[in-house]
C-alpha cells in the first residue's frame, strides 16, 4: 500500500468510527459551549469589558476543547488492544502517524467550527471579514498542536493516568501559538488590516512546519520495536 | 557491564564534588552580602542577582543538556545518556525552583512587579512546564526501554519549541511597555560586582557538575541493581 | 535626593529560599547516595 493511500485509509478508519458513535466530538463540543458559558457568568461587567476578554476566551477554549478531542486518539487502539492489529499491517509507521493526525485535525477542526459561531453569539462579535482571518488563525495553530497532541497521546495512552498526562505534557507546548493566536485576533477584532498581523501568521504557519515534520520524525520512536 | 564497586566509587566523587561546591556557595554567600559594594540606585535587593543570574543559567543548561543528552538516546541508544537525561532534568527542576522564587523576590523591589513576561523568565518558567510533564511521563512508564524512547520523544519536541517561545514573547513584548521602577544596571558594571557574578557562575556551574555526577551515579546503581 | 531604598528583607529572603533548596537537595543526595538504597 502506497504511504498516502495508507494515510488515507487510517483517517478515514478513525473518522468512520468517531461518526458511528460521536461520543468524543460531542464532549468536546458540550465542553467548549459550557466553559464559554462561564467565563461570560465569570467576569465583572462593570470591570472587565466582553470585548476585553474575547479574544483569550475564544482561544482557551479553543485549546482545552482540542485537548479533549485529542484525548480520544488512541483512546480506542488502547481499550481493545488493536494497536498491535494496527503495527502488523502493511503500512510503515509514518504513514499511521500521517492518518491519525488527519483523523484528529478533523476532529479539533469541527469543534472549532462549532465553537467560533457560538463564540460569534455569546461575546456579540460583529461579522466582519476579519472573523475569517480569526478562522484561519484557529485553524493554523490547531495544525501545529495536534501534531503535537498525536506523538503525545501516542504515549501517554500506555501509561497510568493517560488522560491527566496527555493535558499535562501538551499544556506547556500550546502556549506560543496560543499566545500568538490571542495577540492577532485581539488586532483583528480590533478592526486592524490583516497586513499588520501577517508576522503572527508566519509564526503559526512556521510552528506548524517544524511540529508536523518532528511528529512524522518521531512518530515511529513511540511504537514498539 | 560496570561492577558495583564503580557505581560507588563514582558515587563518592560526586559526594566530593558536592560538598566542595557547597562549600564554595558558602564563600559566593559571604563574598555577595558583605564583600560586594551596594548598587547607588537600587538597594541590598540588587543582590539578588548574584544568585538569581547563575540560577538561572544553570536552569537553562541542565534542560538542554537532558533534552540533548535524551535525544541523543534515539540515534545511539545507550542507556547511560537517558541516565543522565534523567540525572540533569531533575537538577533542571531543583535550579528552576530556585530560579522561580528568588526571580520575583528580586522582581518586586527592583522592577516594581512581581513577574515580568520577559523572554528569558518566559522561557525557562515554560521549561519547567515542559520538564515537569517529561518527569510525569518517566514516572509513569515502568519499562526502561519504552521509558527511555519516550523521554526523548517528548526531550526533543521540548528542546524544539525553544526558539518558538523565545519569538512568540519577542513578539508579545514589541507590543507592550515594560512598568519600570528602577532600571536595572546593565551597561556597565563595576569590576567588584562583575567579580562576584563570576565567581557566582562558576560555583553554581561546578555545584552542577557534582550534583549530576552523583545523581548519575545513584541512577546507574540503581539499574544495576535491578537487573 | 534619597538614598537607595530599603528593600533587605528581599535579599535576605532570597539567599535564604536559594540556600534551601539547593543545599537541601544536594544534602538529601549525597544521603541517598551513601544510604546504599536501590529505589529511585
Amino acid at each position: 500500500m502506497t504511504f498516502w493511500r495508507a494515510v488515507l485509509v487510517i483517517a478515514g478508519k478513525d473518522v468512520q468510527v468517531e461518526l458511528a458513535g460521536k461520543t468524543a466530538l460531542a464532549t468536546a463540543v458540550t465542553f467548549a459551549a459550557l466553559v464559554l458559558v462561564i467565563f461570560n457568568f465569570a467576569r465583572d461587567p462593570a470591570e472587565v469589558t466582553l470585548a476585553t476578554l474575547a479574544p483569550s476566551v475564544l482561544w482557551v477554549t479553543s485549546a482545552f476543547a482540542g485537548v479533549v478531542a485529542l484525548n480520544r486518539s488512541f483512546a480506542m487502539e488502547r481499550h481493545r488492544g488493536a494497536i498491535d492489529g494496527l503495527l502488523l499491517a502493511p503500512v510503515s509507521r509514518s504513514a499511521i502517524f500521517g492518518g491519525k493526525y488527519l483523523a484528529n485535525l478533523a476532529f479539533v477542526l469541527v469543534v472549532n467550527a462549532v465553537i467560533l459561531p457560538l463564540f460569534i453569539l455569546f461575546f456579540n462579535v460583529d461579522l466582519t471579514p476579519a472573523l475569517g482571518w480569526v478562522a484561519l488563525a484557529l485553524g493554523l495553530a490547531a495544525a501545529g498542536y495536534v501534531a503535537i497532541g498525536t506523538v503525545l497521546a501516542a504515549m501517554t495512552v500506555r501509561t497510568r493516568f493517560a488522560e491527566l498526562m496527555l493535558p499535562v505534557l501538551l499544556l506547556g507546548f500550546l502556549v506560543p501559538p496560543v499566545l500568538v493566536g490571542v495577540q492577532a485576533t485581539t488586532r483583528l477584532l480590533a478592526g486592524r488590516p490583516p497586513g499588520e498581523i501577517v508576522g503572527w501568521f508566519r509564526f503559526l504557519a512556521l510552528y506548524d512546519v517544524v511540529f508536523i515534520t518532528l511528529g512524522f520524525l518521531l512518530f515511529p520512536a513511540t511504537m514498539d520495536e | 557491564m560496570t561492577t558495583p564497586a564503580a557505581h560507588d566509587s563514582l558515587i563518592r566523587r560526586g559526594t566530593v564534588l558536592t560538598v566542595i561546591g557547597l562549600l564554595l556557595l558558602a564563600l559566593v554567600y559571604v563574598q555577595a552580602i558583605w564583600f560586594t559594594p551596594l548598587e547607588r540606585w537600587q538597594g541590598q535587593a540588587h543582590k539578588i542577582l548574584y544568585i538569581h543570574a547563575p540560577v538561572a543559567y544553570m536552569t537553562l543548561s541542565a534542560f538542554m543538556l537532558a533534552g540533548l543528552a535524551s535525544a541523543a538516546y534515539l540515534f545511539l541508544r545507550d542507556r547511560r545518556l537517558d541516565t543522565f537525561a534523567e540525572a540533569s532534568s531533575e537538577l533542571g527542576l531543583v535550579f528552576g525552583a530556585a530560579m522561580l522564587t528568588t526571580g520575583p523576590l528580586w522582581a518586586k523591589p527592583i522592577w516594581g512587579a512581581w513577574w515580568q513576561w520577559e523572554p528569558r523568565l518566559t522561557l525557562t518558567l515554560l521549561l519547567v512546564l515542559l520538564f515537569v510533564g517529561y518527569r510525569a511521563l518517566r514516572n509513569a512508564i515502568d519499562d526502561p526501554d519504552e521509558r527511555a524512547r519516550y523521554s526523548a520523544v517528548v526531550g526533543i519536541m521540548a528542546l524544539a519549541m525553544v526558539p518558538f517561545v523565545h519569538l512568540s514573547v519577542y513578539l508579545f513584548r514589541t507590543i507592550h511597555p515594560q512598568p519600570v521602577l528602577l532600571k536595572p544596571s546593565r551597561p556597565e558594571m563595576p569590576i567588584e560586582m562583575l567579580r562576584t557574578l563570576l565567581f557566582s557562575i562558576a560555583v553554581f556551574t561546578f555545584l552542577y557538575i557534582g550534583l549530576v555526577t552523583l545523581r548519575y551515579a545513584i541512577g546507574r546503581r540503581r539499574i544495576a541493581a535491578s537487573s | 535626593m534619597n538614598g537607595p531604598p530599603e528593600n533587605a528583607p528581599y535579599m535576605i529572603a532570597a539567599y535564604i529560599v536559594a540556600a534551601v533548596i539547593v543545599v537541601g537537595y544536594a544534602l538529601a543526595l549525597i544521603r541517598r547516595g551513601r544510604r546504599g538504597d536501590t529505589d529511585g
